[in-house]
Parts: C-alpha cells; sequence; structure tokens
C-alpha cells in the first residue's frame, strides 16, 4: 500500500508540485492545508504517513502546527519545506518536532531521499 | 523536471500576492505605526520568493529575498514605516511586479534590479541591529564545555553543497542522541542558526555501539560527508542514496473544491457553446418546418440543455470586479501624490461579477476615468478649504448588479465641469450649435469625448499620458455597454457605466436590408413600429418621426449601406434604438424576429462604416454583421 500524505502549504503552485513530485513516486497525497490550523485539524482527521509543511503560512505557521501535530501524535513523520535563509526557523521546527527538511527550490530526488530519510 | 507547466500557475499566484502587496502597503501608508501589515507583506513576498526559486528565475528570488530580509528586520525592529521605506517597498514591489512578468515570458535576461536591490539592502542595514538572533532558541543540550566529558569525540563533517547546514547539524545530533547522551556540542548548538556555520561540528557520544554503527547511524541523517568516531576517521563521502520511488499508481489530487482553469479553455468552451447553439438554431429551423412532434420533442429538450449548459459556462466566466478593482486604490493614491492631492479612494461593490472578457477589457477605460477624477475633479488642498470643502477630496468607485447589467461608477467630489467654458470651447470649434446657452449631460458628454477636446489649462503629465475620454467610451460601447456623464459645478463629476454581464451571447433582433441579414442586441431596442403608421418630418434638415411628443431622427440603413439591390418596401419596420436619452429610428427592409446570436470578435477592415460592433453566425451557417447602436444614434 502506498504512504499517504498531507500537503501543507499557503501556495497553490508548491502544493501542486510537491503533490506531482509525490504522486509520481507513487505516494497518495490526501490531503491539502493551506494555513497551520487547517494542517493540524486535517492530520488529526486523515492521520497520514507523512507530512510536508511549509514554516511561513497566515494564521498558524508550520513551527506551530509541528508542536501541534507532535502534542497530538508524538510519532507525526512531518517533513518542512524551507527556503534559503531560514536556519534558524529550520532549526527551531526540527527542535519542534519535525523529521527532516527540504530546501526551495525544490529537487524531486533531493525531496523524495528525505522523504525516505523521514519514512525510513 | 518540467517546470514549463507551473509557469502559468507561478504567474496567476504570484499575480495574486503583489495584489496583496499593493493593498496591504496602502494600508500600512495609511498607519504607518502599525505593524499589522508587515507580516503579510513578508508572507506574500516569501511565497513570491519560494516559487520564484523554484521556477529557477534567479533575478526574482533575489529581488524577493531583499525585499524579505528587509520586512524582517523592520519586523523584528518593530520600527514605524517612515516615508522612505514605504517609497522603497513600493518601488520593490513594482520591480518585483515587473520581473515576475517578465520572467515567465522567458525575458528575464532584460531585467536589471541591480539598482533596487542595492536599495534595499542600503535599507535594511541601516534598520539592523548590531547583530540580529535575539530570539533565544532552546538548544537540546546543555552546550556549556565539558573538559573531562564522557564519551567518544565524534566529529562530523557536513557536504560542501548541502542546504541550510545548522538545519543539517540538528538533525544529526538528534540521531546520536538516540544512540546515548550527547555532551559538549562545538560550535554550541545557537551557532547552527548563523548562516556563516561551515558544516564542521564534533560532540561527545556516551554510547557502546560500534563505530561502524554509529557512522552509519549518524549518515542517515543526510548529506553528512564523513564522520570519524573516537579519533579514527571512519568512511568517506557518503554513496548518493537512489531515490526509491515506492510503488506507482495512485496519482493525488487533494480533495480541494476548486481548481483553477486557463482562460483560454474557457474562451475555447465557449466558442464551442456558441457553435451548439448556431446548429440549435438550425435543428428548430428544421424541426418548425417538419411538423413532427417526434423531433419537435427532441428540438426542444436539445434548446434547454444547450441553454442549461450555456448558463453554466457564462457563470463559470464571471469573475468578481476586484480582481481588476484591486489595482486602483495604488493608481488613485500614485496619481494624488504626484499632483500633491489629497484622495480617499474608496471601492463598492468588489464581490459583483462580470463576464471574464469585459472586465478584462475594463481596466484601461476605468483607469482613465479614475486618472482623470484625480487630475481635473479633485481641487489641490488649499483650494478645497477656500471652497469650504474638507481638504481630503473623495473619490469613489461602485460596482453594483442590476439584472442583466452592472452599472459602475466613478464619482469624485471635486470641482465639477464647468459647462460654460467648455460650451465656449466647443462652441469656438464648431461643434455646438452657436446660439445654444447651455449643455445637457448628454450634450457635455459628447463634447468631452471628441477625440483631442481637453479643458486642461496645462496638460499634466497624468493625463497626458493615458488615453483620452473618447478611447474610454469607445472601448465600453464596443462591450456594449454605454457611458453617461453628470456634474455640477463645484460639486463633482460621476461617470455611469452600463455595461452587459456577459458579452458572448446576446438577444438580437434580426433585420434584412437587401439580400443581407443584420442583428441588432435587444438591449438597445426600445420598440418596433412600421413607415408610413407614424408622422415623418423634418427636423433641422433630417428626417425624423414623432413618437408619443418626442422627435426620433431616421436612418436609413438601405442609404447607409449603400444597398442598390430591389426596392425599399413602402411599409418599411422602423427599430426604435434608445441609447440613454438618444434615440434613433432605424429604416430597415424586414424583420426576421429574435433569437440568440453569439457575438464574434470583429477586426472591422479600415473603412468600414463605424455601425458594427461585431458579426455573428446564423442557424444556416451564413454570416451576418451585428449592428453597433452607439454608432447608430
Amino acid at each position: 500500500m502506498s504512504h499517504t500524505v498531507l500537503v501543507c502549504d499557503d501556495a497553490i503552485f508548491m502544493r501542486t508540485m510537491i503533490s506531482d513530485i509525490l504522486a509520481q513516486a507513487g505516494f497518495e497525497i490526501v490531503g491539502e492545508a493551506e494555513t497551520g490550523s487547517q494542517a493540524v485539524e486535517k492530520y488529526k482527521q486523515l492521520r497520514p504517513d507523512l507530512v510536508t509543511m511549509d514554516i511561513v503560512m497566515p494564521d498558524m505557521g508550520g513551527i506551530d502546527a509541528v508542536r501541534e501535530i507532535v502534542k497530538h501524535d508524538p510519532d507525526a513523520k512531518i517533513l518542512m519545506c524551507s527556503a534559503m535563509g531560514q536556519q534558524a526557523l529550520v532549526v527551531e521546527a526540527i527542535q519542534a518536532g519535525a523529521k527532516d527538511f527540504v530546501v526551495k527550490p525544490f529537487q524531486p530526488s533531493r525531496v523524495l531521499e528525505a522523504v525516505q530519510r523521514v519514512l525510513g | 523536471m518540467d517546470l514549463s507547466q507551473y509557469a502559468e500557475l507561478f504567474l496567476a499566484e504570484s499575480r495574486e500576492h503583489l495584489s496583496a502587496c499593493n493593498q496591504l502597503l496602502l494600508e500600512w501608508e495609511r498607519h504607518p505605526a502599525g505593524l499589522t501589515p508587515v507580516s503579510g507583506l513578508f508572507r506574500a513576498v516569501h511565497t513570491v520568493k519560494g516559487m520564484a526559486a523554484t521556477m529557477g528565475y534567479a533575478r526574482v528570488t533575489d529581488l524577493a529575498h531583499r525585499m524579505e530580509n528587509l520586512l524582517d528586520v523592520q519586523r523584528r525592529g518593530a520600527h514605524p514605516a517612515t516615508d522612505e521605506l514605504l517609497q522603497l517597498l513600493f518601488r520593490a514591489r513594482d520591480a518585483l511586479e515587473r520581473a515576475v512578468e517578465l520572467s515567465v515570458v522567458g525575458r528575464e535576461r532584460e531585467l536589471d534590479v541591480a539598482a533596487i536591490v542595492a536599495d534595499l539592502e542600503q535599507a535594511a542595514a541601516r534598520m539592523a541591529p548590531a547583530r540580529p538572533g535575539e530570539r533565544p532558541v532552546p538548544s537540546p543540550e546543555p552546550t556549556e564545555p565539558e573538559p573531562e566529558a564522557a564519551g567518544r569525540l565524534v566529529q562530523v563533517t557536513l557536504r560542501p553543497e548541502a542546504p541550510l547546514k545548522g538545519g543539517r547539524a540538528v538533525l544529526v545530533l538528534k540521531r546520536a542522541q538516540a544512540l546515548g547522551a550527547v555532551h559538549a556540542v562545538t560550535p554550541p548548538v545557537t551557532a547552527f542558526e548563523a548562516d556563516e556555520f561551515d558544516g564542521r561540528f564534533s560532540f561527545r557520544l556516551d554510547a557502546t555501539a560500534a563505530a561502524e554503527q554509529i557512522e552509519a547511524a549518524l549518515k542517515a541523517a543526510g548529506d553528512v560527508a564523513h564522520v570519524t568516531v573516537g579519533g579514527a576517521e571512519a568512511g568517506g563521502p557518503a554513496p548518493e542514496p537512489g531515490a526509491t520511488p515506492g510503488d506507482a499508481g495512485a496519482v493525488g489530487g487533494g480533495p480541494s473544491r476548486h481548481i483553477r482553469v486557463d482562460l483560454r479553455r474557457l474562451d475555447g468552451l465557449m466558442d464551442l457553446i456558441g457553435e451548439l447553439i448556431t446548429v440549435r438554431g438550425r435543428l428548430n429551423q428544421l424541426a418548425a418546418e417538419r411538423r413532427d412532434p417526434a423531433v419537435d420533442d427532441v428540438a426542444i429538450q436539445v434548446s434547454r440543455l444547450s441553454s442549461d449548459l450555456q448558463a453554466e459556462i457564462l457563470q463559470a466566466r464571471m469573475t468578481p470586479v476586484w480582481q481588476v478593482f484591486d489595482r486602483f486604490p495604488r493608481l488613485v493614491r500614485d496619481v494624488a501624490r504626484e499632483l500633491g492631492k489629497q484622495v480617499a479612494f474608496r471601492v463598492e461593490g468588489k464581490e459583483i461579477e462580470l463576464d471574464r472578457a469585459i472586465l478584462d477589457e475594463l481596466g484601461d477605460p476605468l483607469m482613465h476615468l479614475l486618472r482623470n477624477a484625480v487630475d481635473h475633479g479633485i481641487e489641490p488642498p488649499a483650494e478645497r478649504r477656500r471652497r469650504g470643502k474638507p481638504p481630503e477630496g473623495e473619490v469613489v468607485l461602485t460596482a453594483q448588479r442590476e439584472r442583466a447589467s452592472v452599472t459602475i461608477t466613478v464619482a469624485d467630489d471635486g470641482r465639477g465641469v464647468d459647462r460654460r467654458k467648455i460650451l465656449e470651447r466647443a462652441q469656438r470649434e464648431g461643434v455646438v450649435d452657436a446660439h445654444a446657452d447651455a449643455l445637457t449631460d448628454e450634450q457635455l458628454l459628447r463634447v468631452l469625448a471628441r477625440p483631442g477636446f481637453s479643458t486642461a489649462e496645462a496638460v499634466t503629465s497624468v493625463s497626458g499620458r493615458g488615453v483620452g475620454i473618447d478611447v474610454a467610451m469607445t472601448r465600453i460601447r464596443a462591450l456594449g455597454g454605454t457611458i453617461e456623464i453628470r456634474s455640477e459645478l463645484g460639486k463633482g463629476t460621476t461617470f455611469v457605466l452600463r455595461l452587459p454581464v456577459t458579452l458572448a451571447i446576446v438577444r438580437a433582433i434580426m433585420a434584412s436590408v437587401g439580400p443581407e441579414r443584420y442583428a441588432l442586441p435587444l438591449t438597445y431596442v426600445a420598440e418596433t413600429v412600421e413607415f408610413g403608421a407614424v408622422t415623418t418630418t423634418m427636423v433641422e434638415g433630417r428626417e425624423a418621426i414623432v413618437l408619443r411628443d418626442h422627435v426620433v431622427p431616421l436612418v436609413h440603413l438601405r442609404r447607409l449601406l449603400g444597398v442598390t439591390s430591389d426596392r425599399a418596401p413602402a411599409r418599411a419596420p422602423i427599430i426604435v434604438l434608445e441609447l440613454g436619452d438618444r434615440r434613433a429610428g432605424v429604416v430597415v427592409d424586414g424583420m426576421l424576429g429574435q433569437q440568440e446570436i453569439v457575438v464574434k470578435g470583429f477586426d472591422a477592415p479600415q473603412g468600414t462604416l463605424p455601425v458594427f460592433s461585431g458579426a455573428t453566425i446564423m442557424g444556416d451557417g451564413v454570416p451576418a454583421l451585428i449592428l453597433d447602436a452607439a454608432g447608430l444614434v
């Protein structure tokens, strides 16, 4: 059975691209979220095997969403999607419980590597 | 991977964010001490940056990155916005917009962002505190040096090309913690957050596992080049982990309620529906000839279904006006600023919807009317005070739905049009009868709309560069709309635009002149009468009919179109058109009833009479021209 993924990003562009990369690799995208609070809500509802999480989102940011999700499920496998220059935020996200990160611009091979590490 | 497929999505979404930036900057400008717009701005720019980086648009990315930096510094320092900062951000936003647009069409090389990038950098440097990193991040482990720390010394070197090495280092430490206690991390974890961190670090690990096991565990964190455990160098560069895709098959797609559709798809669908409706017309014609109830039944069903389908497609094309209106607050602000005027700009009815094709055409005429309102309408603050008005003028843009049409008004509370001056000038130029002593609203508009007519004493740069009211008017009319002016000296001017909600399909009266058929959109048809059934008279040298005490000038289509074949029927029908308070009676040879026609764009060759607004294909496949009411009355 393929792994299920929840894709969280406020940009449709990014969600589309991540979904495409993962879907082509055989993952099943079960949901998308545009804000941190949506991500938390959908995580509880969908219990996906993997979450990709943007850091900067309206409403509730990605890092707070990681904290909330991990509080709810300490084993949650969350992959942060970050940009150059977000070193401190990435460190914070990992300390909050994110399992790995990828850096924009996304290269499909690097995204899939990171996903494999997270799902380990 | 092929990125071109994402270019449109990139463009559409970037435009949204850039439009949001404008709104947020304007809001910030109104309340410079408030910081609420900053996080929205930061987010918007950040999103554009991430998307641009993914698309490989280096200059867009760079520009967005500098803007983001500046906003971040500003946000952290909680500095109120200075005028200088706001102007810089406005400029940067505009530059970013150009960069986005050019990049998408493959012209990124033409961009020169060096100047604005330098300005952004300088501004950020001026505002930045001595050193960032005020935000304390708790480290996972105590970082005090432990000279005699227990455990084995582990030294890690990350790959030089690894992005965000600090983040990676923290992931390595987490893996290490899974094996045993970690002490004496050097440099301390707080250093990982700095961009200068070079990816080399060491720590003490209190674990009994074999060196190879530790090494393998740490390398699994990714991007690790070397690991040495207990002083012994172990392993070289990590082998490239092959991407191992899972079982293919399930293709994702979130359960989203909205999808984005390329506008050209909708246009294509619209064309097809148009053809379907044309064929439906033919089917109805055949069914009528057959007089077969079974065929009638099918024809009726096809009619109903195609009407429903058409309504659905038209609905899908409807777009809220804010998509075009949203750029106007910025425009009004810029013009007002340039002219040293104070203007409060309000938009009402943002959510009103119009066909996308109409909305797209509306941008320029509205832009012109708004510029005019600020330039010619609103007085400078001192003059307003003298006249007992508040120094800040008001411009209001309103959209309202009225049955099958949408009314858009541009109103200002400025000086209004000086009819006396305009009348004088119009009489000098022979546009208006020399004896007239007043101008009606309608005459006023006609005078103002004459190409090149301007009452501005000095042509300012603002109105000097735009299209004239004449161009705005032509555009509106080409869309099947009308434009009216109301103006009162000293109180202000209002332009009222009436537009059909949809463009593509209209009901029309079909008329024949000679061997040809013509369509007259029903929107402008007031009534039809018969030649001979009404009194004809001559008014100011023009033939006219008298209809309920109103004189309606006649237009003989035969003469106008130069049709000489056959002879005009004695009791020719007259179609009375009404456009605002102007009327005209169009004399045709015969009336062929009403039907829905699909309006096709029409590039009139040079020299064509300015009385056609488009063309349509009839049920039998023969084209017919659509008469433009505005060109006839």
